[in-house]
């Protein structure tokens, strides 16, 4: 029974011009926000990539020279782009990619691309993200918010129940129309997307990307299927169709553009983000304190510059106080990234009554372009930046500090360049973006089950009133 | 109705009283009302609160400088009278520690007047550089701390108020001007009275927009008014003006579409359906496929390129002062060699190496990022062309450059930063090269930044411009409605 109604209702939909004229420009704008997303990601990768191989060589042949200025130099080394970047940026605008790894300087990822963007870059950025999580529901809106509403008002709701059709089967029927319009939609061009995109990847993340396909999959299954099953049941409970499409558009205005703003603004206030300037105080005030802690252990002296402390032990003190800063580093980043954490950990509440902020977590999670991702990749090149700055304080320890005042003339060749290995990010695995981010997806598998359970009762209830 | 005289203008104020009576008794207007005043406060309350977070971190910045400089001033009396040993380093004796290490020296932005109206690009610019010689791409390209999730969420503030959600309560109280009676069956009764339907729905509209502005416009005004001591000016108050004119005219524009929408004679749902279409497509899809476009005609400059081309740079100045660099070190065991001797003091090789080799990576980088520069401005004035297609760029513009939040600010900013720090430079060149100490009374006459604003002339031609525009489209667009509606196709 419920196949021909949802048969019927598909068919009504498709002579209707509704469906075709939004859903024919949802799925051009899907299509060139594919291109240009690959393209640039193409691009960025192919520039990335090379510059670092020649960083990384440069470094290599940078003949002789005293390692302190050798790291002067140092290397970039840049964020890969995730291959399911193309589908979701994330928050890859406003987050920069490229690391310069120098001696005594946290590795900060510079070079947002917002910041060479103009104002408009503020209004979102067209991705197939953005269309799915803003504009379908609108579509299913659209299409759908006459479903219930419509039968009573033309009386063919009457006829259909005289005949025997159980609430359920009406209930199913018209979901299945709703969703394979949708699914029509976008199911062609996703999954000629993914084959694309996974024939294209080397064998060894194929299977990952799949796994990650399949996640997002159920996501925006779940996120989708939350918005049929709402506008049924509004359709359902409300006395004509007008109603339902000021409800429902309502709804859709207030959870998809209103709340996901009011809820940064409030999560700002709940756990607020330190001034660059309060940052960068703290951080070297507790920098200053580790390291003269640390003079004062080692060599007895109060600052780097002491009379107690001759260039014959610069090499010496230079790892000591590099070292004592990694703690501050580690303390201060950590605390700053933690507090991005928590804000977002907060916002993830306010799901519950828009699930879009719950699905941009999600989807940007599972694509690669989420903060936790940010930050191990921040966390990688810090690392690297230590391996180096550790490499060149043992040689001038072992080298240079016998030299004594003459330190500075010591030159280090290209045996010492080559201990460095070269930068090599494994992007994180799908279980790493999982464990960040399950709860949005049981969030979004609860609130699925509330809009069936909703839209049950709604028509459950005597549909002739 | 009966009431009702052949001359327009009572019929006009009778409409006006009547549809305001009904309006307020079916309680849509009140509610949204309501909902104005509610998102209008908040809107200017989150304006308040970050314009207040940026006025004082440069108080902060400020205050920092006046510290150093005490200190400086401080350290370098008691090192002259030989009261304090003396660290390379942070000798402010030596012109390169002054230059760099000890600068404490900041350029920085004030929030203009009415920076609370729009946030616009300020949570990502940042308004202080900290100057030093350090090179313009080690500090240029520091950004304000900020949750990249947040921006990517952007803000509550005023000017998306304005910009995205006026115009859903305009189609909320629009959408069915004339369907709604054609629906009841009073069309064709008002029809049978000697009124024309343009005049129907003209009162209709009059009503409706004189409730939203009569909120949306003297709210913030008055609350700034209030608030805010340094918006009471007479440029702030012509800007508010021109703020007030812009606003009223894109009011006027969705209702003239409204009035359109009305006018072609389909029912209320539909009606509905298509305001929502023309509002995702002028303020959703519009914008973001621009952004889009615009990245593709004229690309951003590519910052790898930059990055290569720095490493490059370094690599090169390295070289160039290798003498310089490898010199011998014999301050830490020799303190005496520090002290000022007459009015010269001995700056350190290694120290006078950083300056030159900083001042040399700029020199060989500046070509480039003066491309760049252009390059990002290309973008600025396709943006500025392609923001006639939709009224919803248009204004969100106009209103970030009435707060002074928009990009063309933040560019003079940097412009201007980047010659202070060619100034602060050229300040230390010849002391760091002729070994000239620094004394207490150059210490009080270092280079000072000045904020220079950008001409008030051209913010207000570009504002009025585009008022001037959206009027114009308006008026368009209503004319068109009006036309329609009295050929009789409101389709009663």
């Amino acid at each position: 029974m419920f196949a021909i109604i949802a048969a019927k209702d598909i068919r009504e939909l498709a002579r209707d011009g509704r469906l075709l004229w939004a859903g024919g420009l949802v799925v051009v704008l899907m299509l060139v926000a594919l291109a240009a997303g690959w393209n640039r990601q193409v691009q960025l990768n192919g520039e990335r990539s090379a510059g670092q191989a020649l960083d990384y060589d440069a470094w290599l042949h940078q003949g002789y020279r005293h390692p302190h200025d050798a790291a002067e130099q140092g290397m970039h080394v840049f964020k890969p782009e995730p291959p399911l970047g193309v589908f979701d940026p994330g928050i890859g605008p406003f987050v920069g990619s490229t690391v310069w790894l120098q001696a005594h300087r946290q590795s900060e990822v510079k070079f947002r691309p917002a910041q060479d963007a103009t104002g408009l870059q503020r209004f979102g950025e067209l991705s197939p993200a953005w269309l799915l999580q803003v504009l379908l529901p609108l579509l299913i809106i659209i299409i759908g918010f006459n479903a219930l509403s419509g039968e009573r008002e033309r009386g063919t709701l009457r006829q259909l129940l005289s005949l025997g059709v159980p609430a359920r089967s009406l209930l199913l029927g018209k979901a299945a129309a709703l969703a394979s319009c949708a699914g029509l939609l976008i199911a062609p061009v996703g999954v000629g997307f993914a084959v694309f995109l996974v024939a294209r990847l080397p064998a060894s993340e194929r299977l990952d990307v799949v796994y990650r396909i399949g996640w997002l999959a159920a996501g925006y299954g779940f996120y989708l299927g939350f918005f049929v099953f709402l506008t049924l049941a509004v359709s359902a409970l409300v006395r004509s169709s007008r109603a339902a499409l000021v409800i429902l558009l309502g709804f859709w205005v207030a959870a998809t553009l209103i709340a996901p703003r009011t809820a940064s603004e409030a999560v700002s206030m709940l756990h607020p983000t330190p001034s660059r300037l309060a940052f960068d105080d703290h951080l070297s005030h507790d920098i200053a304190d580790a390291a003269g802690k640390a003079w004062a252990a080692h060599f007895g002296a109060r600052s780097q510059w002491d009379a107690s402390l001759p260039l014959s032990k610069w090499g010496a003190a230079l790892k000591v106080d590099d070292e004592a800063g990694y703690g501050a580093l580690d303390d201060n980043f950590g605390a700053l990234w933690d507090t991005f954490e928590r804000q977002q950990r907060a916002q993830e509440w306010v799901g519950l009554v828009a699930p879009v902020v719950a699905l941009r977590g999600f989807s940007m999670g599972l694509t690669g372009t989420d903060f936790s991702q940010h930050r191990d990749f921040s966390t990688a090149a810090e690392t690297q930046r230590r391996k180096i700055q550790d490499i060149v304080s043992e040689d001038l320890v072992e080298h240079a500090d016998p030299l004594g005042n003459a330190h500075f003339t010591y030159k280090a060749g290209p045996e010492l360049w080559a201990t460095v290995p070269p930068f090599k990010y494994q992007l994180p695995s799908v279980s790493f973006a999982l464990a960040h981010h399950w709860t949005s997806l049981a969030l979004l598998a609860v609130l699925f089950c509330l809009s069936v359970a909703l839209a049950r009762y709604a028509v459950s209830r005597p549909l002739m009133r | 109705m009966t009431l009702v005289k052949s001359r327009p203008l009572s019929a006009l104020s009778l409409i006006v009283r009547h549809e305001a009576r009904i309006l307020v008794r079916d309680r849509t207007l009140p509610l949204v009302c309501c909902l104005l005043v509610l998102m209008v406060s908040y809107g200017l309350f989150v304006g308040l609160a970050q314009a207040t977070l940026r006025e004082r971190m440069v108080a902060q910045v400020l205050k920092h400088e006046q510290e150093t400089q005490t200190a400086n001033t401080g350290t370098l009396q008691s090192a002259l009278a030989g009261r304090s040993a003396l660290v390379p380093f942070s000798n402010p004796a030596n012109p390169a520690a002054m230059a760099g290490t000890l600068a404490g020296r900041f350029a920085t932005i004030p929030n203009a007047p009415l920076a609370a109206m729009a946030i616009g690009q300020s949570d990502m610019m940042p308004n202080y550089y900290r100057i030093s010689y350090l090179s313009k791409v080690q500090f240029m390209y520091d950004t304000e701390i900020e949750n990249p999730w947040n921006l990517l969420s952007g803000h509550f503030d005023l000017a998306f108020v304005i910009v995205f959600v006026l115009p859903l309560l305009v189609t909320t109280l629009g959408y069915n001007l004339l369907s709604a009676e054609r629906e009841h069956g009073t069309l064709r009764m008002l029809c049978s009275q000697p009124l024309s339907v343009a005049t129907l729905l003209t009162g209709k509209i009059i009503v409706r927009m004189l409730a939203l502005l009569a909120i949306a416009v003297p709210l913030p005004l008055i609350v700034l008014l209030l608030i805010r001591p340094e918006t009471r000016g007479a440029e702030q108050l012509g800007l508010m003006l021109s703020w007030s004119a812009l606003i009223t005219a894109y009011t006027l524009f969705w209702f003239a579409v409204a009035a359109l929408v009305n006018a072609t004679g389909l029912s209320s749902s539909t009606n509905a359906l298509i305001m929502v279409a023309l509002w995702t497509t002028f303020v959703l899809i519009l914008p973001v496929t621009m952004n889009l476009v615009v990245g593709l005609v004229s690309p951003a400059p590519s910052r790898t390129e930059l990055a290569s081309r720095t490493r490059v740079a370094t690599a090169e100045s390295l070289r160039e002062f290798e003498n310089l660099y490898s010199a011998d070190y014999r301050y830490a065991s020799d303190p005496e060699a520090l002290l000022v001797k007459g009015e010269r003091i001995e700056v350190p090789s290694r120290m006078r190496a950083f300056f030159l080799a900083k001042q040399k990576v700029d020199e060989t980088i500046e070509p480039l990022l003066e491309r760049f520069d252009h390059q990002l401005l290309q973008q600025q004035r396709l943006v500025d062309r392609l923001s006639l297609l939709s009224p919803a760029i248009l204004v969100n513009e106009a209103l970030n450059s009435i707060a002074g939040t928009d990009s063309r600010r933040f560019v003079a900013f940097k412009d201007q930063t980047e010659a202070f720090h060619e100034r602060w430079r050229r300040y230390f060149s010849p002391r760091i090269l002729e070994s000239r100490a620094m004394t207490v009374q150059d210490l009080s006459s270092l280079p000072q930044w000045h904020w220079i604003e950008i001409p008030a002339s051209e913010t207000r031609s570009s504002i009025w411009w585009r008022t001037a525009l959206m009027l114009a489209l308006a008026f368009m667009v209503g004319g068109v409605a009006l036309a329609r509606s009295s050929r009789g196709s409101a389709g009663f």
